[in-house]
């Protein structure tokens, strides 16, 4: 092997192979940087542990000119909401249920009143991302003396930033307001009314309403407005996940709206998938173009040594044995680039992970095991082809004239 | 392998030709292992073509050639690196050894295929042809004559039914020439194998036991 290396090794242009080297290293790393980026970022995106936790949306019907002119209803029907439940997307349904009733709230402190006509909404206890007191859920509603109230933080925020910085009013804290006591009177059918307390127990992120206990509204609502029907306009909707299109082709096919921007995430995470496979293609291009190189250099090679070859044969040497240098020589090469690429690969991902961490503390690194091993199929692609190529080349400058 | 034998060969560049005197075109010849034969040929009369066709680098030819009566067209890849290694040695009248290595090397890539010879046995060709000396010297450095002796050694050190030698000898004195036969004959005689001959006019005094006339 020494001798046909001393002999075959003649006419090898490290020029060229470095070429490829560089070009295969380059290409490779692509390849492998993209996949592994993806599989570190897109968790981050996607899934109940991401970053983007949100993996509620909220559904509305569309308020369309024409239809509220004709006092058409916005509300979502029995079958509306049972082929919602039916999709694959979907983990659980809940319903806003408005009140039936007149809601008129008021507080004073200090001497200062002041009250407000307003309306309550609930939503299915296991929706709401703040836990009602132990008794709201289990008291009866004609002896609940102090309703929990749900504010969305929003309205908090609107209130301290807008209201009271114009209007020169003390700015409350979350702390504050849950002290002030409110008056709530309630008013219903045939005049039936009811008076009681009420207090802020929280403000919710998630729900854009006021919302009081599911329990407090089922019986207020039987109570106050026996005869009303409380067809929801809203639903809520936990979702498996909300980087999944499905989402959003379904929303817009059945031609309802989605209150916030939940699926923001779903579209970040397609074009992060964009992004990534248009990085690999480009990737896989230069490692087709370097593979293409090494072909024409050893090409070359054989073509320069072609009458040692041909000696070599005639003196008893098999096809298989006189191509084993070169082969060896390429299977070196790649897997040379492949070492060196993931060693890169690893260098360049600690470098990004640090950046990552520093936005997203809550992220875990994705795992690199599939990279390495797309890594070493492209290794054994390459080195396969490589191999057969070479073995081809020499057949084809042995064949007898 | 046992006989060499050629049918109605005819190298397809003289098939237009309508004068045939060869004793081997277009002619049922057989070669038989443990016999010695000289081909005598003047220039372009088709002795390097010849030569060619039996070791199955070209098929220029009409007719058929065989070996132990299989057409050598017929044979594979694999078939003739096997023929090359264990049944008929060649010694090319271009040589074909590898400027690049010293004479040693050249031998060494073969013997190292075939394990055939020990060092000692080939350190004695060596010092009986007389370029022990020059072993180690790269053979691009060396002399036709040198290099034909080298050839020599690596045409033997296989194990061969048949020896094919192309003008072995002609860039050797008389002397240098009597020696390389004995080597030759010496081994050939050893392997019970037959040795192919040619020549344009000089060539080694040997008991050949037939002359054909190409």
């Amino acid at each position: 092997m020494k001798l046909l290396w001393k002999l075959l090794r003649q006419h090898v242009s490290i020029g060229q192979l470095a070429g490829f080297f560089l070009a295969n290293l380059l290409g490779m790393l692509i390849v492998l940087l993209s996949l592994q980026f993806y599989e570190d970022v897109v968790p981050a995106f996607s899934g109940e542990d991401g970053v983007i936790k949100n993996t509620y949306v909220i559904l509305s019907k569309r308020i369309a000119a024409v239809s509220a002119l004709r006092g058409e209803a916005q509300t979502f029907s029995e079958s509306d909401i049972s082929d919602l439940s039916q999709q694959p997307f979907v983990r659980k349904v809940g319903v806003f249920t408005a009140s039936q009733y007149q809601v008129y709230a008021s507080l004073s402190t200090g001497g200062i009143g002041m009250g407000t006509d307003m309306f309550f909404e609930s939503v299915p206890d296991d929706f709401v991302d703040i836990k009602w007191p132990a008794s709201a859920t289990s008291h009866d509603a004609g002896q609940m003396s102090e309703v929990p109230i749900i504010l969305p933080r929003t309205y908090l925020a609107l209130y301290n930033f807008g209201f009271a910085q114009t209007k020169n009013l003390p700015k409350l804290s979350e702390g504050v307001v849950s002290m002030i006591p409110m008056d709530i009177r309630l008013r219903g059918e045939a005049g039936k009314e009811m008076r009681l307390k009420g207090r802020v127990v929280g403000f919710s992120t998630r729900l854009n309403t006021v919302l009081v206990p599911e329990s407090f509204m089922q019986r207020t609502n039987a109570d106050l407005a026996p005869s009303a029907s409380a067809a929801p306009t809203r639903l809520i909707v936990e979702v498996k996940n909300p980087a999944d299109d499905a989402i959003a082709s379904y929303v817009q096919e059945r031609g309802y709206e989605l209150e916030n921007n939940s699926l923001e995430a779903g579209r970040a995470t397609y074009f992060l998938k964009i992004t990534a496979a248009i990085v690999m293609a480009v990737g896989l291009l230069i490692s087709a173009l370097s593979f293409y190189i090494l072909m024409l250099s050893v090409f070359l090679l054989v073509q320069k040594n072609a009458e040692k070859l041909q000696n070599l044969l005639l003196i008893g040497y098999s096809r298989a044995r006189v191509a084993l240098p070169y082969q060896l020589l390429t299977i070196g090469l790649n897997a040379a680039v492949l070492l060196l690429a993931i060693a890169v690969l690893f260098w360049v991902r600690d470098w990004y992970l640090h950046r990552l961490w520093q936005m997203f503390p809550a992220l875990s690194e994705g795992s690199v095991n599939s990279t390495l091993l797309i890594g070493l199929a492209l290794f054994c692609l390459v080195s396969f082809l490589n191999a057969l190529a070479i073995r081809r080349k020499i057949t084809s400058i042995s064949r007898p004239r | 392998m046992n006989q060499i034998s050629l049918h109605n060969t005819l190298p397809l560049v003289f098939a237009q030709r309508s004068d045939n005197t060869s004793e081997l075109w277009l002619q049922n010849v057989s070669f038989e292992r443990g016999h010695l034969y000289l081909i005598e040929a003047a220039s372009g009369t088709g002795k390097s073509s010849l030569c060619a066709y039996l070791t199955g680098y070209r098929r220029d030819y009409s007719g058929a050639i065989t070996f132990d009566g299989r057409d050598i067209r017929d044979l594979h890849n694999f078939e003739w690196t096997g023929i090359r290694r264990r049944s008929l040695s060649l010694m090319f009248q271009e040589l074909r050894l590898f400027p690049e290595l010293t004479a040693w090397e050249n031998v060494e890539i073969k013997n190292q295929l075939t394990r055939h010879k020990s060092e000692a046995e080939l350190t004695a060709w060596f010092e009986a042809l007389g370029i022990d000396e020059k072993r180690n010297t790269r053979l691009g450095l060396m002399s036709f004559g040198q290099q034909q002796r080298v050839a020599l050694i690596r045409a033997l050190c296989q194990p061969f039914d048949f020896l094919l030698a192309d003008e072995p000898v002609s860039h050797l004195d008389q002397e240098n020439s009597q020696v390389m036969g004995e080597v030759m004959m010496q081994e050939a005689q050893r392997q019970g194998a037959a040795v192919i001959i040619t020549s344009i006019g000089h060539h080694m005094e040997l008991p050949y036991e037939r002359v054909f006339k190409l």
